[in-house]
């Protein structure tokens, strides 16, 4: 009886060895897995809602709009004369193309949506107040590209509606003071919109932007786990103002049932 | 204003709150944000399926959300409504408010410039710590005021009336009459209504003022003649430094002669 449950519990114990042996390897070297097990289990405030996910929500939208640019670009060419035909093959031939490139396209307007939902519930919540002002700045920062995004992204398909919408967009740009006809100059490459323009767009829409976006979205996602989630305004607890200590003990008595920590002090 | 000392003890208490009372962020945090993720995935595929279904494969076919894609980029056309993405409506229809050329810069440049500056000042204006709604009036006014007028301005971007050329060719025998155009203002004045220039100009009334473009009546009223009109026509920003209207050197000599005796010729109402 014995034997043979010790026997199939030490194999039990050097299967767990062998399966742990890669994580205590990684945990060793880098110390990441106790950083993913502090993202994990770090307290949250306790009355957090719907309201928080909006972030999240937002970086889904991200994370869709980059495996679906990834083999988009598989299939894209980025050149005047073949990109339209690119588009409409992707579309209507490529299997699953339509869906990819619906999803790309629909993504990025939820992803705008949700950006600004995000900066919405952040704002009424007071969540960009002390100590997260840097946090709101990077939010502002992540705003700005992902518009840019949708800008550079809207001339890909060139078709007549993207085309024009860019020339007018770059026009705009060039009538800017100071800098303004530089940058158009730049974003054009040239005096006229074409290829050496569709090519910049396609490294800035795929390569700058993206790069930026990701580099900030891990600073705002580093700092949220550093600073904590903002419980709600309504909340009674860490709710950002000042307390009068005797009323907030006149309504404990009142509303809640006292804390057991309570009773035991004796209040 | 708090100061900053308080500040930092609101936030230590904070802290404090969160580490006896709060909750672990996995499993309770994580569901809300694991829902909401396949949320945001159904929603988007959901779109792209009513968006694919809903069109065929002809160009323009707009379907419920909106065409798979437009005709094929052509620079030599000029029938086109220059149209952003929907989350670029608001500051496309701002454009309509401001006027060639004393105050387009301040809705092309200046207004996002003020937008973002502000957006970025927030944090440093508003240092109070409260945060509660019932005490923040100025914070809630001025939130409704910007998503209201976001959303006029959105709806009124996407709403707004494209010309139609048919509409503008019929309009053409009225523009000579009113503006006693020349005969060989005609072809001109055909052009010019048929194919895109109302789709930013007005003339006499009809068109759509987009993006900060003049009303055409009087185009002609400064006599700067055809050869300057020419000019322009082939690269505006060349002669009017700032203008965003793009160029239509694509159209040919003769054509945009033709355009430019229209215009040149257009003295407004009564003639010149």
């Amino acid at each position: 009886m014995g034997a043979p449950y010790r026997r199939r519990h030490a194999r039990r114990r050097q299967a767990e060895a062998a399966m742990l042996a890669p994580v205590n390897w990684v945990e060793e070297r880098s110390g990441l897995v106790g950083g993913i097990r502090y993202f994990l289990f770090r307290n949250v405030p306790s009355d957090i809602s719907w309201a928080q996910t909006l972030g999240s929500a937002a970086l889904t939208a991200f994370i869709v709009q980059a495996v679906t640019g990834v083999i988009l670009a598989m299939y894209y060419k980025p050149d005047p004369d073949k990109a339209y035909e690119s588009i409409q093959f992707i579309t209507n031939e490529l299997t699953w193309g339509w869906l990819v490139r619906g999803m790309h396209r629909w993504g990025a307007s939820v992803f705008i949506i949700l950006l600004f939902l995000h900066m919405g519930r952040v704002f009424l919540f007071g969540a960009y107040k002390y100590p997260r002002e840097l946090n709101w700045l990077i939010g502002v920062g992540l705003l700005a590209l992902g518009m840019l995004e949708g800008f550079t992204g809207y001339l890909l398909p060139w078709d007549q509606t993207s085309y024009w919408a860019t020339v007018v967009g770059i026009n705009i740009q060039a009538s800017g003071p100071f800098v303004g006809p530089f940058l158009a100059n730049v974003l054009r490459g040239g005096a006229e919109i074409g290829s050496e323009t569709l090519a910049r767009f396609y490294a800035i829409h795929m390569l700058l932007i993206p790069g930026g976006l990701i580099g900030l979205i891990g600073l705002h996602l580093y700092l949220v786990m550093r600073l904590g989630v903002t419980s709600p305004p309504w909340s009674r607890k860490a709710a950002g103002r000042k307390r009068d200590p005797e009323a907030e003990t006149r309504r404990q008595g009142l509303v809640e049932p006292r804390s057991r920590r309570g009773w035991r002090s004796g209040r | 204003m708090s100061s900053l000392k308080e500040r930092r003890a609101e936030f230590a208490r904070y802290k404090q709150d969160v580490k006896e009372r709060g909750k672990p962020f996995y499993p309770h945090a994580m569901f809300h944000d694991t829902i909401m993720a396949l949320v945001v995935v159904a929603v988007i595929i959901g779109l792209t399926c009513i968006w694919y279904f809903t069109t065929s494969e002809e160009p323009g076919d707009a379907g419920l959300l909106g065409p798979r894609y437009a005709e094929k980029a052509d620079p030599g056309t000029i029938s086109f409504v220059p149209r952003p993405d929907w989350y670029f409506y608001f500051l496309f229809y701002l454009l309509r408010i401001f006027k060639w050329p004393e105050s387009v810069i301040l809705g092309t440049v200046g207004i996002p410039t003020i937008l973002v500056l502000l957006l970025i000042a927030l944090p440093f204006v508003d240092r109070r710590m409260e945060r509660r709604l019932s005490r923040r009036p100025i914070a809630v006014i001025a939130a409704a005021l910007v998503v209201a007028s976001m959303a006029v301005l959105t709806w009124k971007g996407a709403t707004a009336k494209e010309n139609v050329a048919s509409e503008a060719l019929a309009e053409v025998p009225q523009w000579i009459e009113k503006n006693k155009l020349p005969a060989e203002a005609e072809p001109g004045a055909e052009l010019f209504a048929g194919s895109g220039c109302l789709n930013c100009h007005v003339y006499l009334g009809g068109g759509a003022q987009a993006l900060g473009a003049p009303d055409l009546t009087d185009a002609g009223a400064k006599n700067r003649g055809v050869e300057w009109q020419i000019e322009h026509l082939k690269c505006p920003a060349c002669v009017n430094p700032g203008s965003p209207m793009p160029g239509f050197a694509a159209l040919g000599d003769d054509q945009l002669r033709e355009l430019a005796i229209f215009l040149e010729a257009s003295k407004g109402p009564g003639g010149g």
